[in-house]
């Protein structure tokens, strides 16, 4: 049972197994949009077909239980697989190295094998054999064996070993890390931001400020930068300014921020500025920026009124009037006013006089988005990435090469017999015609 | 109506005769395979090294000529950059392969897929020769070393679907005379045996691997450095990785039992079509998903 478990957990057809089902999840991540929200997946896809990729986790598949399963079930495949080819790994490079006769028991497909008849006697034989084969690795009376590159056999261990430092590295990052972004308007502030993967809101240990955003242009009007002026604020005091553009963050704390996009915030509503007297009295004044429609008090008698615009106004006619308790309508008039450029626009009903003082628009203003990540532990996964690439490349080019030679006195006891057996890690053509060019060299010295 | 990319101020009619020098390179190189004329074949080779020479120099005058309006990095990011340089590196990558083997059969393939590549950036809509300024985004030196290394991975995985399809048809026909026959003449007999393809598409790939390896932790670490994450799951990342995960296949391949030559010819050529759907399949298939954007702003990346 426990082997049978074992086998299944270390096999190469289950890494292969693995490596497809990975790619091919993978690849759903990459037609369907992950982490929108809800409301625009149901837009995209309708109700029912939300429901379904929501069940099926296709809508965040990287973070999905069986994405995640199937990395875990990687690590098992590789570390099962690791150890139970190890002690065969320690032996080939430590000894007790197998003999001729094992060797030659295990009719190996990819092993190669020639007899070569020396005429010489056996010192001269194997001095020969050393010429062509370098410095045998172990030597007895009738058996020598040569081995070359053995250390490189642990280079496959060392690029399996990378990709678990890897994972475990990013394991960390999301663990211990976060990734978040914040849109901060020019002057403005935060002290919060938004996670990435979920939107959720995250308190900062400290404050930004955007003191300022610019965007640089080609001369053909083309963006060459986007450039965030930002101040770190830590307990009401400035305790750092920094210039932020793409490729160039600043790091703070441990917490990384990165110009990531920008936006222009454009009002849609204008508000009117309204001067409201009371005749009776003359002493009760009141300002009002009215949204236009919307329902006000006037703080007189009880009235409430709203500012309403024509929506084809006449020639000649002012473009706006007041209604009031959603039953009047009091026009404006226009009275010049003594020597200045601008007159007077008013509206008078009863002992209340609303004065027009222009339109106020509402400040459009540019915002930064930034990223807000804190990055731990990706030392790690540089770390993983460097043996990766090593453990790369001494594993495809680096080939551990053994031969074993056994001697043996012919029936006549004149010639020696060297029987040379090859068995190479990788089925190469180049291998065997290196193998056919040294022996048949050999066989023209011995003869 | 097509209309060629051929000027010579950004060095796009360089390149429009390169093309001509490449189809001619490969029209050799089809003459060769019907009648096994050495002298044919080695012409073509000279041709396709003038090709080489061609596009060296339309380089330096691209590079020269987006230097003078103001740009830094050199002009390896649009599609038709991209695209002329991969037809160079794919070149390249023949042209020493032939220096150490005895292989000219192989230059019929790399000649069209050369060819294809070159084609398509001349004559494409889709891809226009003007140099545009690089946007903030991509003004990084990280964006040169990430290139280029990915570029030397596409044009070996290139070459190893070019070895795949020889494998395939050397193979099947070794089988059907029964072992290597030499006597039959024409196409097939031209190839070297099996067994030696066998091992220059496990080289070739590896080679690649290396490089795609080392070009997708580039791109990771350059994220991690400019837009605040090592990992995204962009398209183009998770396409990588598909790639990635394709070769590292391949070369586990062979530990299975009875997955010979054949089957991992046949990964070498399905690996190609990924490396060519994350290469420009992402691009032209999956528009407007390249994006890091935070919700509601204008992304700039
Ligand atoms: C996902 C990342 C992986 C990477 C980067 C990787 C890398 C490598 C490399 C470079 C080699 C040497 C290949 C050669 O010499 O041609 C190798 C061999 C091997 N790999 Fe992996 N591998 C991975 C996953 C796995 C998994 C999941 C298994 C599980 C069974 C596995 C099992 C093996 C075995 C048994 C060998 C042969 C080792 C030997 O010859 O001593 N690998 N791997």
């Amino acid at each position: 049972m426990l082997s049978k478990l074992n086998k299944f957990f270390s096999s190469v057809k289950l890494a292969i197994f693995l490596f497809i089902a990975i790619a091919a999840f993978s690849m759903v991540g990459t037609f369907i949009n992950q982490g929108d929200t809800a409301s625009q997946y149901r837009t995209i896809f309708g109700t029912q077909t939300y429901h379904v990729l929501y069940w099926l986790g296709f809508l965040n598949i990287y973070g999905s239980w069986y994405f995640i399963g199937l990395a875990a079930l990687l690590v098992v495949n590789i570390v099962t697989a690791s150890v139970n080819i190890f002690p065969r790994t320690l032996k080939a490079v430590f000894g007790p190295y197998p003999s001729f006769k094992e060797m030659m028991d295990k009719k190996s497909p990819k092993a190669v094998y020639e007899v070569v008849e020396s005429t010489k006697n056996a010192g001269e034989t194997k001095k020969v054999l050393n010429e062509k084969f370098g410095k045998p690795f172990s030597e007895t009376e009738t058996e020598l064996y040569y081995s070359k590159n053995s250390i490189f056999r642990f280079s496959p261990y060392i690029a399996h070993l990378s990709i678990i430092i890897i994972i475990i590295g990013v394991i960390l990052n999301v663990k211990y890390g976060f990734r978040s972004y914040a849109n901060i308007k020019v002057g403005g502030k935060t002290d919060i931001s938004y996670l990435t993967k979920n939107r959720k809101p995250l308190n900062l240990p400290f404050t930004i400020r955007l003191d300022d955003y610019r965007t640089k242009y080609y001369k053909d009007g083309i963006p060459k930068s986007y450039t965030s002026k930002i101040s770190i604020i830590k307990n009401h005091v400035r305790v750092a300014t920094k210039n932020i553009r793409v490729n160039h963050p600043f790091t703070y704390d441990g917490i990384t921020i990165y110009q990531a996009s920008y936006g222009h915030y454009k009002p849609t509503k204008v508000i009117v500025g309204l001067l409201v007297l009371n005749l009776k009295n003359r002493k009760f004044r009141k300002a009002i920026y009215a949204d236009v429609g919307k329902l006000y008090d006037a703080g007189i008698d009880n009235i409430k009124f709203r500012f309403i615009t024509h929506k084809k106004p006449k020639k000649g006619e002012i473009p706006f009037f007041i209604k009031l308790n959603n039953k009047h309508i009091i026009n404006f008039h226009v009275l010049p006013y003594k020597n200045q450029s601008t007159p007077l626009v008013f509206a008078k009903y009863d002992n209340i006089v609303f004065i027009y003082s222009g339109v106020k628009q509402v400040k459009s203003y540019y915002y930064s988005g930034v990223e807000i990540t804190k990055n731990s532990y990706t030392s790690v996964i540089w770390v993983g990435s460097i043996i990766l690439i090593i453990g790369l490349f001494f594993s495809f080019f680096f080939n551990h090469r053994e031969i074993w030679v056994n001697l043996t006195n012919s029936k006549d006891g004149k010639k020696i017999q060297a029987e040379i057996l090859a068995v190479p890690k990788k089925k190469f053509e180049s291998f065997y015609k290196d193998f056919y060019k040294k022996t048949a060299a050999i066989k023209k010295e011995l003869h | 109506m097509i209309s060629a990319n051929a000027s010579a101020l950004d060095g796009s009619l360089y390149f429009a005769i390169s093309l001509l020098l490449v189809i001619l390179s490969f029209a050799g190189y089809f003459i060769f395979l019907l009648t096994g004329n050495k002298t044919v074949s080695k012409a073509s080779f000279v041709v396709l090294i003038a090709a080489f020479l061609i596009q060296t120099f339309a380089f330096v005058i691209r590079w020269i000529d987006a230097y003078k309006i103001g740009i830094d990095t050199p002009p390896l990011v649009d599609l038709y950059d991209s695209m002329v340089f991969f037809a160079y590196v794919i070149i390249l990558g023949f042209i020493l392969i032939r220096i150490f083997y005895d292989f000219d059969i192989l230059g019929f393939i790399i000649t069209i897929v050369a060819a294809l590549a070159l084609a398509f950036a001349s004559f494409s809509p889709l891809a226009p020769s003007a140099i545009e300024p690089t946007i903030p985004a991509l003004q990084s030196y990280w964006l040169i070393y990430h290139i280029m290394t990915l570029f030397v991975s596409y044009g070996a995985f290139g070459a190893s679907f070019g070895l795949g399809i020889l494998y395939l048809i050397k193979s099947g026909k070794e089988n059907k005379n029964g072992g290597g026959n030499k006597k039959r003449g024409g196409f097939v007999s031209l190839l070297p045996p099996s067994i030696i393809i066998e091992e220059a598409i496990y080289k070739v790939v590896v080679f690649g691997l290396v490089f795609l390896t080392v070009g997708i932790l580039i791109g990771a670490a350059w994220a991690d450095s400019a837009w605040g994450g090592y990992w995204s799951w962009d398209p183009k990342e998770t396409w990588s990785l598909i790639t990635w995960l394709t070769y590292i296949l391949f070369i586990h391949a062979r530990f299975i039992k009875g997955w010979g030559g054949k089957k991992m010819a046949w990964i070498a050529v399905i690996g190609f079509a990924v490396v060519i759907f994350c290469y420009l399949g992402v691009d032209l298939i999956l528009p407007g998903l390249h994006s890091y954007a935070t919700p509601g702003s204008t992304s700039i990346l």
